[in-house]
């Protein structure tokens, strides 16, 4: 990590990372042996002409057919010359426009052997995926170096925990997803924070205010459900079911705060922390003073965070909806307002843990911080 | 009273309770961030373009998140900047790469929700998922934008005579300190969202080559991948245009 204070190595870092990522995007670019389904590369598009489509609505849009021949670029078929028709709206979308160069999974059909055809069935992606992933490590490494390194690992740690709990959740058949999730939010607060921070005392206080404060908000939330029984919560509204919705919802409720939860409360507490560092005369209710203040200028931009990964992906649902003629009130419903519940639980969750990270620090830090 | 109406009283009165009047400042800007993603949502119907529309309300979002929670006239103004700067650079990434991957709109998982909709509305979907795309980043883009100026001008306050390639240094530390609970942040808030979506895929057992070329799930991923870059890009940016603030205040007084 040396080198990189140079100005010298940090240019053949730059270039380094430029190479690989071209090595990368063009490595994926040319994978389709990897596949096991047939690739097909266009090499000449003929459109057809564009017809107009009015739905009930009086929504105008226009579907055009394009005869798509190309390559198969793997498998038995591979070399093979064959010509697929494709249709796209203007609107694309469920469908897609193709250009030539185009890479994109084919069905084919074998007719005896005497005459093979294909059908279109869906783009290549995999390429533009790669390139991202490589942005993403590349400026992490490039810019925030060692500590860059350290998010990544806790990321990709996470990931795989999470892919493990995922098979776990389905070898059960998602009877037990809230326990399975819940145990998981422990061992990824635990994880992530033993990374970020190291084992020393001021980890042990920010997992337990991030467990606690996650678990309030839970709590409350339940209470809420109960009190209300659960009015203008719609959760046949929810995206991608398959199986039972409403642990489901809460288990998804719970990941997604704790993260929030736990920014919050590393903040918080390395600030105190470092606050008694350099007064140590403070005393355990200065201390809890200091906390609040510091929780409550951070703790509003972390609900909004929140609110908008949340809320922000029902974007193209909800527009469809209101083109096809529903109430704004009735597109909110269907749409957003499961968003909308889990966001005021996770920032009843962030709110929670200012306190609780104040207290929490106040009371069981050293009564001598050393550094 | 409705489930949403009693978990926002509460989240108010908790709001009030611990952070006073800044508290209760942050809960009418989340009210009113809820307004402008809506009013979008509703302009997109009304045949607006979905680009413009997002950046328009996306400085809006920017301006009410950053002004309307407590910090000094210096930090909020560097972090407004920086955050509509990056907010830039964003859309000039997001555009080509939802482009290049196709993954606008719906996809086959979708169809059951979709019943009995129209999906030929004459709206091109592309933009609108670079909209939905764009859109979700911007609190972590605010609240990166807020954390590096406010630790900045802490240090300002300290050092007053601090020199600016001092503070660019000082900026990218800041910027580590922060990032790996950043990134943890987003980690989650996404991943909780996607939990149904990945649970669908091992369920019904998508082969790894579907899973990565999946219109769903490249879309998601890149979602995640979107608010990453502009987390990192937040930092170094926010960090120049505070230098560039710190250098113009000193010559103006130097002039005096």
């Amino acid at each position: 990590m040396q080198v990189l204070k140079t100005k010298r190595g940090l240019l053949w870092a730059w270039l380094i990372a430029m190479v690989v990522g071209g090595i990368l995007v063009w490595g994926t670019a040319h994978d389709a042996a990897l596949y096991r389904d047939p690739i097909m590369q266009v090499t000449r598009v003929k459109t057809g002409k564009a017809s107009k489509e009015t739905d009930d609505f009086h929504n105008v849009d226009y579907q055009t057919k394009q005869v798509l021949s190309g390559k198969i670029l793997n498998g038995k078929y591979q070399g093979q010359r064959l010509t697929v028709s494709n249709v796209y709206s203007y609107s694309q979308a469920m469908d897609q426009k193709y250009h030539v160069g185009s890479q994109l999974f084919v069905v084919v059909h074998d007719h005896d052997g005497q005459r093979v055809t294909a059908t279109a069935k869906d783009s290549k992606r995999d390429t533009a995926l790669v390139f991202m992933v490589w942005l993403v490590v590349a400026l992490l490494l490039l810019i925030m170096q060692f500590s860059g390194f350290m998010a990544f690992l806790s990321v990709a740690a996470n990931g795989v925990l999470f892919f493990l709990a995922i098979v776990l959740n389905g070898s059960t058949q998602g009877a037990q997803v809230l326990w399975i999730f819940g145990s998981l939010a422990v061992v990824f607060a635990a994880l992530t924070l033993w990374l970020v921070i190291g084992a020393n005392r001021q980890m042990l206080i920010t997992l337990a205010t991030t467990l606690g404060g996650t678990a309030f908000s839970i709590v409350v939330a339940l209470l809420v459900f109960h009190l209300t029984h659960e009015r203008g919560m719609y959760y046949e509204s929810m995206q991608y079911v398959t199986q039972l919705p409403r642990p489901l919802f809460l288990a998804e409720t719970l990941l997604g705060s704790l993260g929030a939860v736990m920014d919050e409360s590393t903040d918080i507490i390395s600030s105190l922390f470092a606050l008694k560092r350099e007064r140590p005369e403070l005393s355990a209710n200065q201390v809890f003073k200091s906390g609040r203040q510091i929780g409550s200028t951070i703790m509003g931009p972390l609900i909004n965070v929140l609110f908008f990964i949340f809320v922000a992906d029902t974007f193209p649902m909800a527009m469809l909806y209101l083109k096809n003629g529903n109430s704004w009130g009735y597109t909110f419903s269907m749409n957003m307002s499961m968003g909308v519940v889990q966001s005021l639980i996770s920032g009843i969750g962030i709110v929670l843990a200012v306190p609780l990270a104040s207290f929490l620090a106040s009371r069981f830090m050293d009564k001598k911080v050393t550094a | 009273m409705s489930t949403i109406t009693v978990l926002g009283l509460v989240l108010l009165v908790l709001m009030v309770l611990v952070g006073g009047k800044a508290g209760a400042q942050s809960f009418l800007a989340l009210i009113l961030n809820f307004g402008l993603l809506y009013l979008a949502i509703v302009l997109v119907a009304f045949h607006f373009s979905p680009l413009i529309v997002t950046l328009v309300v996306g400085m809006l979002v920017l301006a009410l998140t950053i002004f309307m929670s407590s910090g000094d006239d210096l930090s909020s103004t560097v972090a407004f900047i920086a955050s509509a700067v990056v907010l830039v650079v964003l859309v000039l990434l997001i555009v080509p790469v939802e482009n290049w991957a196709l993954v606008q709109g719906f996809g086959p998982e979708d169809s059951e929700d979709l019943e009995g909709l129209s999906v030929l509305v004459g709206i091109k979907f592309v933009q609108v998922t670079t909209a939905t795309a764009i859109l979700s980043t911007l609190g972590a883009i605010a609240e990166a934008a807020m954390a590096i100026s406010a630790g900045l001008s802490e240090i300002l306050e300290q050092h007053p005579q601090v020199s600016t390639t001092a503070l660019l240094g000082d900026g990218i530390d800041v910027g580590k300190q922060i990032i790996g609970t950043t990134f943890n942040t987003l980690f989650f808030g996404f991943f909780g969202g996607f939990l149904a979506l990945f649970i669908w895929f091992t369920g019904v057992h998508y082969s790894f080559g579907e899973i990565l070329n999946d219109k769903i799930f490249v879309s998601e991923i890149l979602m995640i991948l979107f608010a990453m870059v502009s987390v990192i890009l937040t930092v170094p940016i926010t960090t120049w245009v505070m230098t560039r603030a710190v250098a113009g205040q000193r010559k103006r007084v130097g002039k005096q």
